[in-house]
């Protein structure tokens, strides 16, 4: 499996009623299609619940961060239950606690302000990414 | 009674939201298009990781309500979560079924959707509200036999 060894995996929940999974979702390819593309990947959380094999060898050898919308944390939960190790968990829930006013959009798009919610999480996440990559190659 | 069973009868549809792949995006995209404007009042959806995760009250809808999955590739993983955890569904569609290779020039990232991703998520909420159509049909047409 050392093949598989290598990106940080990028696990948003996806979650499909609020804007908040929307916003997981969004930032989850702001770091890997834009800010970390060497470093990161973005893995199906549904592949990965199916128990899919070459998904579960992914999560099992490579560090992983999820990005929930809900204090439920379904990413997070499912990448700890498929024994994957959940180097960093964000939470969107919090983050918008630090925008109260705003108005980022609904489960279907982002408003100009939900973009640049999401790109504040992604370069949250592409830093810690490049900091989990550097310690990967340490170790 | 039909009325009022049309009233109050709901369908509930799951949409994997793969992130892989753009089919995922597809899934995601036409389900919120039939929730907020093809079929508002007949459908609900429910989230498959918080469904998958053990939500009970999920878990209960699918059991008791006709579902529609929407999957975005053959892995079915929509599919597969809701039948081992809500049983049968009453229908599962697939992205690339509905579209064949018509999916090819679409985008994962709603930043980049053009005119493609639009006509593919179009007409992947016309099939999902087609096939709502048919089971508030069935069903209405099942309770009228019930009562008769």
């Amino acid at each position: 499996m050392r093949e598989d060894r290598g990106k940080v995996l990028v696990i948003p929940c996806s979650g499909i009623g609020k804007v908040h999974g929307l916003l997981s979702r969004e930032s989850a390819y702001l770091v890997t299609d834009e800010l970390a593309p060497d470093e990161t990947d973005v893995v199906c959380l549904a592949l990965l619940v199916r128990e899919d094999e070459e998904t579960l060898a992914k999560v099992r050898v490579n560090p992983c961060i999820t990005i929930d919308g809900c204090g439920k944390a379904c990413a997070q939960k499912n990448v700890e239950i498929a024994g994957g190790q959940v180097a960093s968990a964000v939470q969107v829930a919090k983050i918008l606690t630090k925008h109260r006013d705003s108005q980022p959009g609904t489960g279907s798009e982002l408003t100009e302000e939900g973009w640049a919610i999401s790109r504040e999480i992604a370069e949250a996440v592409a830093e810690e990414a490049s900091r989990v990559s550097a310690g990967q190659e340490v170790a | 009674m039909a009325a009022e069973m049309n009233k109050t009868m709901k369908v509930g549809i799951i949409a994997c939201s793969g992130e892989e792949i753009p089919e995922g995006t597809i899934s995601r995209s036409a389900v919120r298009r039939v929730l907020e404007s093809l079929r508002p009042s007949e459908t609900v959806t429910l989230c498959l990781p918080l469904f998958l995760a053990g939500n009970e009250g999920e878990r209960n809808f699918a059991r008791t309500h006709p579902i529609i999955t929407i999957d975005g590739c053959d892995k079915e993983c929509a599919r597969w979560g809701t039948e081992k955890h809500g049983g049968p569904v009453s229908r599962a569609l697939v992205v690339t079924d509905i579209l064949g290779t018509s999916a090819a020039g679409c985008s994962r990232s709603s930043r980049e959707r053009g005119p493609a991703d639009e006509r593919a998520v179009a007409a992947v909420a016309e099939r999902i509200a087609a096939e709502v159509d048919a089971l508030m049909k069935e069903g209405l047409e099942a309770h009228d036999d019930g009562s008769s």
